[in-house]
């Protein structure tokens, strides 16, 4: 048997408790509290009952809403092609975005598609986006563990998140974003890895890049990730660690220029889409307005957000700028500045005054706008207690500090409330200081602390009610569903038939045996993609039918080819009514009527 | 289709060879506790076990005194000084017998009379006459730090060891572009990789600070004087018995040397290596150890030098087919992989490199890194070349310590006899 030597004292390392009496009165050493999250049992129960109240919530009435949109149809065609074997999309992919969303996405439906290939459509998968909700809420209880927040404040930051009505409409859609989240949450755990291991720091920075190949948005996020590596390495092995990670995710972000290069599209060239090309027109796209300039499209974004929830996008703001300002006295804000920076950076992007502003734009924050909000909770928490949060002082053990029932009710009050519990014995001598300050939480306190909370709930919970009521209930897809029969029963050779779609409806028309590309068309491929546009030499009068859906009507402004078609055909079914309807129009020779 | 097959298996293959050593050589910067497991404990309490230093010396008068010198100075009480001199080689022995009767009771001489000489038939010749509970092996250019015998004396005794291994470090890093990498090399292998091979109970042992208990050391027959690296055979021989082995390494108390003078010395050192590496792996003594996965490090880590030649062609040779042949773009990608993993080992040097200069408190400037970078492929050449030649002798049979016999005639060539004779 061979071994290396037993290890040196560490400054790091727990003091044994005798060492620990004797510091117990001198200058208080920053001890870092080992957290075992998968042999805690209160810690897997609490977060497996949120769990299961978030799959609940998400998962209840997810098929009828929010609207099908087109991006999800998109996106889940394109991993329908993947997972025929048609390459990355099924009309020329043109380096709109990396596509390892999608690739992930063909994974994650892949077994339910060969059970039922009829399944392939947008409302049904998105019981796989349930997946990836779960992922990330679990790893969200993990990372506000890892950042040393208490078990009340991890499980708030996790309901926060897996709850409000914002993060229910939006994570049920089947938006990369979800996807590149989940990843850039696992990036952050592995970051605030307690175990300072040099590969889960390089892991780090492979799911980062992940991450950022999922959604390219996320490399705004990135500066956030390094900080918290920074904060939670170690001195000594700092800068293998944060190298490693940089390299590892530079070296897995560049196979996706490789990738282009390797297929002769890195470049623009004639007659070849580029990855160049896709780039600037990602960058050029007509920006939206500034934000808080009413009227502005951005604006508009924002004002959808505001309606479903403002209690995480305001209250995760002013947690972040709260965490931001204390840095410097708070040991909370100091651990959770990474995320508090992700909050800062988004922001400060969604700021621009020429930027592009979509929807989703949001998803990517809301996690870590939920950690910071309970951060900052947490922060008052303590700083109303007066005891430090996640500073943990060595001092004696904790049976012989305090005796008498009355004390320790209280101190397991405080404990169970607000302390930052190292779950397992080995860390236990270090907990939770019984001795001074801490001790000073009166019952003013504490009453004062209960009637916040009471105020946030009752502030919180009927809005938050209210706005989970609709998606448990109401039915935004009956039209979708109403058009997708119709297709399917009133057309009658539906292999010879032509129609312009919308995405979303669009692999619907494919399991109904319509010819994918050219028979089901994207709508705005017929004008946009020459391939497309090629067999259609007489234009309209080369299609069969078109179903007009509130996206097609809104892009057919820029559109002239599907502009000619709704203008040279007539509804034969309409479903629903007003702005939302879903019209079939058949396309006919002699011109139609509006 | 089968040259895609073909290439993306030998790349998968290339892929993991790389990722394993990688892992493998950050072995110890993998957690702050296992980065401070690496260090000498200190000692605390009296001395208790006595040392015997073997001080193999062959032509090297010039520098010899001053290593003995430097070692009586340590802080131990209780340690004698064994050189051993060659009986052809008068001008080392008058230097030995000088300091010999300065301190007759620590330094002794001994003579080696084999005809041909190595350091295992010399080392072997000064085993019986060992009183000390512990043989250790310096080299006569070895700076020895005053403080390391009491640090290993309380490594022995708080351990129960039988082996200990001290680090050595090559420090003349800003000599030529060659000795940059070999500095590095030496600082990877015994300040990380020694570390991981005592954790898993397979150990090469380092061919000086290396202590062993005497008894243990008689038991297992000293030295075995046929193998060309007869430091790695011993201490494959006591880890694949069961023996425990301790490595520790500490900036301040690490041996200091110097990288070989010239490129051409570099390279016949680097043979005689991996010769020995593959006598070592003929001998099988490793196949006695317990554990399969003990057996493939061991397996893995004597064929080192075959596959790092191996695959310093093969790897350049993979991107040119992914780029100039027609192969399938997830082939091509797949071809890439072995480069990643290369390009994550030169970012971990370039950190390495820094750290070393750091711990040593050695200005590294760009320039250095500048070498490091692009000496790479170059000392890839090398290592290709002097595993190839190695292979070769082996081959033919020729086990004769390079150069040792005309030695005497060329002056010029001292530097490469002290190598030599080092290991």
């Amino acid at each position: 048997m061979t071994t290396t030597l037993p290890p040196a004292p560490d400054a790091t390392q727990p003091a044994p408790a005798a060492a620990a009496r004797a510091v117990a009165t001198a200058a208080p050493a920053h001890v870092r509290p080992v957290i075992r999250f998968r042999s805690s049992r209160p810690d897997l129960l609490l977060c497996g009952v949120l769990l299961c109240v978030i799959l609940l919530v998400q998962g209840w009435n997810i098929t009828h809403f929010p609207t099908l949109s087109d991006d999800e149809g998109t996106y889940l065609a394109q991993a329908w092609a993947v997972q025929q074997g048609d390459g990355l999309a099924h009309y020329t992919y043109w380096y709109d975005h990396p596509p390892l969303g999608w690739i992930q996405i063909a994974f994650l439906t892949w077994v339910p598609s060969l059970v039922a290939p009829e399944t392939m459509n947008v409302a049904s998968m998105r019981f796989a986006m349930l997946a990836v909700s779960a992922a990330c809420a679990v790893l969200l209880y993990v990372l506000a563990r890892r950042l040393f927040l208490p078990r009340w404040a991890a499980g708030l930051a996790m309901a926060l998140f897996g709850l409000s009505p914002l993060s229910v409409v939006l994570q049920r859609e089947i938006f990369l974003d979800n996807i590149a989240v989940m990843w850039m949450l696992l990036a952050f755990c592995l970051a605030a890895s307690p175990k300072r291991h040099l590969w889960h720091h390089f892991a780090a920075g492979l799911t980062a890049a992940v991450s950022v190949l999922t959604k390219e948005t996320m490399l705004v996020v990135l500066p956030a990730l390094l900080v918290t590596m920074w904060r939670h390495s170690h001195r000594d092995t700092r800068k293998f660690a944060v190298t490693g990670a940089i390299t590892a995710c530079a070296l897995i972000g560049l196979s996706y220029p490789l990738f282009a290069l390797l297929n002769n599209e890195l470049f623009p060239g004639e007659g070849h889409v580029s990855l160049i090309d896709g780039i600037t027109y990602q960058m050029s796209r007509e920006g939206s307005g500034f934000i808080l300039d009413e009227g502005s499209g951005s604006h508009g974004v924002l004002r959808s957000w505001l309606y479903y929830d403002t209690v995480l996008p305001i209250g995760g703001l002013a947690g972040a700028v709260l965490l931001l300002l204390t840095v410097r006295w708070s040991v909370t804000a100091r651990a959770l500045a990474g995320p508090a920076l992700v909050v800062a950076l988004l922001t400060l992007v969604a700021m621009r005054p020429s930027g592009y502003l979509p929807a989703m734009y949001v998803i990517q924050a809301l996690p870590f706008l939920a950690l910071v909000l309970a951060g900052g909770a947490a922060t008052m928490v303590h700083a109303l207690l007066e005891r430090p949060l996640g500073r943990v002082l060595p001092t004696v053990p904790r049976r012989t500090g305090l005796a008498g029932g009355r004390l320790r009710a209280r101190r397991l009050l405080r404990r169970g409330a607000f302390g930052a519990e190292p779950p397992t014995g080995e860390a236990r001598a270090t907990d939770a200081p019984t001795t001074g300050r801490a001790a000073r939480a009166t019952r003013p306190t504490v009453a004062t602390l209960l009637v916040l909370a009471a105020a946030a709930a009752a502030y919180v919970v009927p809005r938050w009610y209210e706005g989970n009521r609709a998606a448990l209930t109401a039915d935004a897809n009956a039209p979708y569903r109403a058009a997708a029969a119709w297709m399917q029963n009133e057309v009658d050779d539906p292999a010879r038939t032509r129609v312009l779609v919308d995405d979303a409806l669009w692999l619907d028309l494919v399991h109904d045996g319509f010819e994918p590309g050219t028979g089901a068309i994207w709508f705005y491929k017929a004008d946009l993609d020459p391939a497309v546009a090629k067999t259609m030499p007489r234009g309209w009068r080369d299609l069969d039918y078109v179903v007009s859906s509130p996206t097609v009507r809104r892009d057919a402004a820029d559109l002239p080819g599907v502009r000619s078609a709704l203008e040279h055909s007539t509804p034969v079914a309409v479903f629903g009514a007003g702005e939302d309807r879903i019209e079939i129009r058949r396309i006919s020779p002699a011109g139609g009527a509006q | 289709m089968l040259l895609s097959l073909f290439v993306a298996a030998i790349s998968v293959a290339l892929f993991w060879m790389a990722a394993f050593t990688l892992w493998w050589q950050m072995h110890a910067w993998r957690t702050p506790e296992i980065l401070a497991a690496t260090r000498f404990d200190r000692p605390e309490g009296g001395v208790g076990l006595s040392f015997s230093l073997l001080l193999p010396a062959r032509h090297e008068q010039a520098v010899l005194e001053h290593t003995i010198e430097r070692l009586l100075e340590s802080s131990h009480s209780n340690f004698e000084i064994i050189v051993i001199v060659g009986h052809d080689d008068p001008e080392t022995a008058a230097v030995a017998e000088r300091a010999a009767s300065r301190d007759p009771v620590r330094v002794r001489v001994i003579t080696d009379t084999h005809e041909t000489k190595n350091k295992p038939k010399a080392l072997n010749t000064a085993l019986p006459h060992c009183r000390g509970d512990i043989v250790g092996v310096f080299d006569a250019e070895d700076q020895v730090h005053p403080a390391l015998l009491a640090h290993v004396d309380h490594a022995f005794t708080s351990t129960g060891a039988d082996v200990v291994q001290g680090g050595v470090q090559l420090i003349n890093f800003h000599s030529s572009w060659y000795s940059l990498r070999n500095c590095l090399e030496y600082f990877f292998w015994f300040r990380s990789r020694l570390h991981l091979h005592a954790k898993k109970g397979f150990i090469p042992l380092g061919g000086n600070t290396v202590f062993v208990r005497t008894t243990v050391l008689r038991e297992a027959g000293g030295w075995d004087p046929d193998c060309l690296a007869e430091d790695c055979d011993l201490g494959v021989r006591l880890s694949s018995v069961g023996k425990k082995v301790v490595v520790a390494y500490d900036s301040d108390m690490v041996t200091r040397e110097e990288t070989p003078g010239t490129l051409m010395s570099l390279l016949k050192q680097r043979t005689r290596w991996n010769q020995g590496f593959l006598q070592v792996y003929r001998k099988k003594d490793w196949k006695q150890l317990p554990g399969r996965g003990q057996r493939m490090l061991a397996r893995y880590t004597l064929m080192t030098p075959f596959l790092q030649a191996y695959s310093g062609v093969v790897i350049p040779l993979n991107v040119a087919i992914a780029l100039f042949l027609d192969v399938p773009v997830g082939v091509a990608i797949v071809t890439f992989l072995p480069l990643i993993t290369a390009m994550v080992t030169v970012a971990f040097e370039i950190v390495g490199l820094h750290d070393f200069g750091k711990q040593y408190g050695l200005k590294v400037r760009a320039v250095h890194y500048l070498k490091l970078i692009v000496g790479g492929p170059f000392y890839q050449v090398l290592l290709a070349g002097a595993a190839v030649r190695a292979v070769w002798r082996e081959q033919r049979g020729r086990n004769e310590w390079e150069l040792t016999s005309h030695v005497g005639a060329h002056l010029t060539e001292v530097t490469e006899t002290r190598e030599d004779v080092r290991r």
